[in-house]
């Protein structure tokens, strides 16, 4: 039996295709989420890539801030939940997911047989998220996914001790008028982002194992300074982004 | 009328409360704004209409020009609407200092708004012994002296005792309306909210009328099918859109502790040498409430039981931003809730809010946790 | 108060100097407690603006946490005790000092300030609310009792005789409540000494501070940050009312030999409002010097000059510090410190730890603007949390300031 994830972002669109509830048959993922193409060019992706199509599907879930808005699915489930299925899949002695999106951060605590049991997320203010690195990353001038290389070489972490994004980014500019290498001003960066995480990750009891999912995810500066900060490995999956689409077909498995 | 009517009638004067201000006033009837636990009681025994002031979901603008950005924006949005004149022809504002946002609230208000009198009621925070009691009638009898130099007609004892049974009677009936709600999964949260919120812009003996007119239309009403019910906690709970994601997502406000709802009718007054000293008790009285002084916390172990005792299976606490005093119970009451194997979750409001995309996201997951 | 930060940019102090003396007063304040708590009696942590008469005068060691929070954070330590809160869900948004306070009572430890752990709490919310859920967390945490003292927010302009009886009756109350807790007897007698050195302290401490009318000032106003600690907590004490003394004496005699603590050519005077930046204690300091800069008064100025003339005079100055008035006698006390010092600007902090001072402070600032002619400029900035402060912003609104200060200068 095939069922399909579809978890539609506020910038990427994912899909993925899964039989009989334990296989990953194929996946996608697209730049562009609500209101673009690529939550239908995501699923055309997918289905060829497992060569079967729309019949072969028992059941579609979708999730994600898109969810509401797609006609093709047969149930649509949050994104929270979605994820923890999806973690718990991959790892699946997972029991603490801390998620840093490009909105927002949330940290789901899981019970040792997969079950959510409490989650936390983010207060109004951006210094945790995605977000925070996007501006930090365009007054530097340095592409985002370029930050994580840069971090490693840094010899001396910066300390930026700001939290509103427009002190941080004033202390950035000074900072770089005072001659902190680039390497290690983005190094500071990252810690900043996992340290304002951190704090929100500790207000429920971290239990190991723990892993890193979302966009943010991606950057090793941020997992290495998480590791510091909350004082214990944190796993990370290349396929960590795809949680969300993975915990959808895992939950139509789950009701069809 | 039938329930729907009724409840459709709430809804009106809740999301205009202008439009009352204005018939009141057509009516010639004078308006005192009022909010937290000032002492609508004199209000309306002076002839008055005490009408609630607790700010809307509005852009802040002109407020700016006297707040910083880090106070909360139920006392900022007030000041906004009073700067824009949405509550022109209003004759004065009485504004206690049970916070530390609410005593600049009052500082700025007699700058930003002149044209409202700003009357300070200053309530003691040491309110049990003796001597609180005092002090919060000396704050009571500034307040009535204050009414009668504006021209309202002359205070008498005698009238607010007449005042106080409207207000009892209320209580009462708000009191029995909200078991009733709980028990009547088909009323949406929205329309739970309205019938709190449009008692702060009606003469209380017309609120009851309508209260008594919507249990007994309940009452005849088959309830309908279960939902997840859960308590609130907060300041207020009004942004239709915190409502309506609640409402989509099968959840049920079953019992609350926020501000501007069942926390105004838990206390009652107790029979003393006048009314005025009756009126005193009922604030002497007061407890479990973030913004009274209390060493034991009695707030946090009034959510468990209260909870624990309506079934809500969770609690959802709506943590109004800047509010400090709510935010430095937060950690007990999670801790507390936790202990008694109820689910909490946290969500920052604010009455700034355009996007409800993460409140969304964390109430649906709240859900999914409660049915777990 | 945060002494040795400022210390250490600075040759040591002469040690019969009024600085070596009144630093002396605030490290033993510590040391008395530890040692109080070691010989087994029962000591509190303290509201900066309880009435330090009551413990003083029942001979019982009391520690601030505000003050052992300024430390904290003018020693760097700030963040990390912040973040120890937050962890337990505490909002950033609530006053660092809490978030500090709160922190240490659960850790026990911080090396920017250690304190003896309270077997009881004294406080009082004539500067803010924001100490009473402070200290009923602390209470509930430790599991220990609260004394509270509700000094309300005066709207009037005069303390009314309702108000002064209802403090009085609480005073009295936290009297009867400590002999209980702590089995120490009020003493009359005591009290009058005690009331005694206060008031020695205190006209000393109005006298020396007023020094700043001369031109130039005799002292640095950063002074003023860090001997206020010993007014709050100390004034009732000997060793105080000497120190102060002392430092009437030294401003007198730094102005007859031309002399100031503020080292440079003083070529503006100014006003700076708010608590500390203690954590950029050197930044901001340094902010203003290199521009010729001295703030030659702050409310504490005026602030922490009690003097009464018996109990119930003492009840009605508790309802008349800084954050308990109204904004026209708030605004009235600046103008007063403003005009009396010449001062040329107002630089204030709006300070994300303190709701109620920062609250009215735009409009208040404004009409003591207007009503002494000169430019205001504001920056923002924390009292403890060292992640609410930009550098930048602070020197752009200094250099601001400076630029119109100069202008009017040349008329």
């Amino acid at each position: 039996m095939y069922t399909f994830g579809i978890d539609i972002g506020s910038t990427t669109s994912k899909c993925v295709v899964l039989k009989d509830g334990t296989e990953i048959v194929s996946s996608s993922l697209f730049v562009g989420g609500i209101g673009t193409k690529s939550p239908f060019l995501a699923r055309e992706e997918a289905l060829k890539k497992a060569g079967i199509t729309d019949k072969d599907i028992s059941g579609t879930a979708a999730t994600g801030y898109g969810r509401n808005r797609t006609e093709d699915a047969d149930f649509n489930v949050s994104e929270l939940s979605c994820h923890a299925l999806g973690a718990h899949f991959i790892f699946p002695r997972v029991r603490t997911i801390i998620d840093i999106g490009g909105q927002d951060a949330k940290v789901i605590s899981l019970s040792g047989d997969g079950k959510m049991r409490d989650f936390l997320m983010n207060d109004k203010c951006a210094a945790g998220t995605g977000r925070f690195l996007d501006v930090m990353a365009a007054i530097l001038q340095v592409p985002v996914n370029e930050m994580e290389g840069m971090a490693q070489k840094a010899q001396k972490i910066s300390q930026i001790s700001s939290t509103c994004t427009v002190f941080a980014e004033s202390e950035v500019i000074s900072q770089l008028a005072n001659g902190v290498e680039m390497p290690d001003l983005i190094a500071g960066i990252c810690d900043s982002v996992a340290g304002r995480v951190a704090s929100l990750a500790k207000r429920i009891t971290i239990v190991p194992e723990v892993c890193m999912s979302g966009g943010v995810a991606r950057n090793g500066g941020v997992r290495l300074a998480m590791e510091r900060y909350l004082g214990t490995e944190i796993r990370f999956s290349e396929q960590a982004q795809l949680f969300g689409a993975i915990g959808a077909a895992l939950y139509a498995f789950q009701k069809s | 009328m039938s329930v729907k009517e009724i409840l459709g009638r709430f809804h009106e004067i809740a999301a205009d409360p202008k439009a009352m201000k204005d018939k009141y006033l057509s009516e010639g009837r004078e308006i005192v704004l009022v909010n937290y636990y000032t002492p609508e009681e004199i209000v309306h025994s002076m002839g008055a209409v005490p009408m609630g002031a607790w700010g809307a979901d509005v852009k802040i603008n002109e407020a700016k020009k006297y707040f910083p950005t880090f106070i909360c924006s139920i006392v900022q949005s007030a000041v906004e609407l009073g700067m824009k004149g949405e509550y022109a022809g209003a004759k004065a504002f009485i504004i206690p200092s049970l916070c530390d946002s609410l005593k600049v609230m009052g500082q700025n208000w007699k700058v930003a708004v002149p044209s409202i009198k700003f009357i300070p009621m200053t309530y003691p925070q040491n309110r049990k012994p003796e001597y609180g009691a005092q002090f919060t009638k000396a704050g009571y009898e500034r307040v009535i002296s204050e009414l009668e130099e504006l021209g309202l007609p002359r205070f008498s004892d005698e009238k607010l005792k007449a005042s106080l049974s409207v207000y009892e009677e209320h209580n009462r009936v708000m009191n029995e309306v909200s078991e009733l709600m709980a028990s009547h999964p088909e009323i949406s949260n929205q329309e739970r909210s309205d019938v709190f919120k449009s008692a702060f812009f009606m003469l209380k003996e017309e609120h009851t009328a309508l209260v008594k007119e919507l249990i007994n239309a309940l009452k005849e009403q088959k309830p309908g099918t279960d939902k997840l019910k859960i308590m609130t906690s907060g300041i207020i709970c009004d942004a239709p859109d915190i409502l309506k994601i609640l409402d989509e997502n099968g959840l049920q406000i079953v019992c609350d502790d926020v501000c501007t709802e069942t926390r105004q009718y838990r206390a009652s007054y107790k029979e003393k040498a006048t009314a005025l000293d009756s009126l005193v008790s009922k604030f002497c009285d007061m407890d479990q409430d973030t913004l009274l002084y209390d060493a034991d916390k009695t707030r946090i172990d009034y959510i468990v039981e209260k909870a624990k005792k309506t079934g809500a299976k969770g609690v959802l606490l709506l943590l109004t931003k800047f509010c400090d005093p709510e935010e430095f119970d937060a950690p007990m009451i999670r801790k507390a809730c936790e202990k008694a194997g109820l689910s909490v979750n946290i969500i920052e409001i604010d009455r700034q809010m355009v996007n409800y995309e993460q409140a969304r996201t964390s109430i649906e997951t709240f859900r999914d946790l409660l049915n777990g | 108060m945060a002494e040795e930060q400022v210390k250490k940019h600075r040759t040591p102090p002469d040690p019969n100097s009024a600085k070596y003396k009144l630093g002396q007063i605030a490290a033993k304040a510590y040391q008395d407690a530890f040692d109080a708590k070691v010989r087994g009696e029962k000591i509190g942590w303290c509201a900066s603006n309880f009435p330090v008469e009551i413990p003083e005068t029942l001979g019982i060691a009391v520690v601030y946490p505000e003050n052992q929070a300024a430390a904290i954070a003018a020693r760097g330590f700030g963040q990390q005790m912040c973040e120890i809160s937050e962890a337990d869900g505490y909002s950033n948004d609530i006053c660092a000092y809490a978030r500090i306070s709160l922190a240490y009572a659960k850790t026990k430890d911080c090396e920017g300030q250690q304190v003896p752990m309270p077997d009881f709490v004294l406080c009082c919310n004539n500067i803010c609310n924001c100490m009473i859920k402070w200290y009923e967390n602390l209470a509930k945490e430790l599991g220990i009792p609260m004394i509270m003292i509700d000094i309300p927010f005066n709207p009037d302009y005069d303390v009314p005789e309702s108000e002064v009886a209802y403090v009085k009756a609480q005073f009295l109350d936290a009297i009867h409540q400590l002999e209980k807790i702590t089995g120490k007897k009020w003493s009359p007698e005591k009290y009058k000494e005690v009331m005694e050195y206060s008031g020695r302290s205190s006209r000393a401490w109005l006298a020396a501070t007023a020094t700043a009318k001369y031109e130039p000032s005799p002292f640095n106003g950063f002074d003023l940050l860090n001997h206020m600690a010993v007014m709050v907590t100390a004034r009732g004490k000997k060793e105080a009312a000497e120190a102060m003394e002392l430092l009437l004496k030294e401003y007198e005699q730094n102005h007859a030999e031309g002399k100031s603590t503020y080292r440079g050519e003083e070529k503006y005077r100014i006003m700076f409002e708010g608590i500390a930046c203690w954590p950029y204690l050197r930044a901001t300091s340094h902010g203003l010097k290199d521009r010729g800069i001295n703030m030659v008064t702050t409310i504490y100025a005026d602030a922490f000059g009690f003097i009464y003339k018996d109990f119930d005079d003492m009840c009605a100055q508790y309802c008349k510090v800084p954050n308990a008035i109204n904004l026209e006698y708030a605004r009235d006390k600046r103008v007063k410190l403003c005009k009396e010092n010449k001062v040329e600007g107002l630089l204030v902090h709006t300070n994300r730890s303190c709701k109620l001072w920062s609250g009215f402070m735009p409009e208040m600032s404004r009409q003591i603007g207007e009503e002494c002619g000169i430019p205001v400029a504001s920056f923002d900035g924390d009292q403890a949390d060292p992640r609410n402060f930009s550098e930048a912003q602070y020197d752009t609104r200094v250099q601001g300031l400076t630029e119109i200060m100069e202008a009017n200068k040349e008329g």
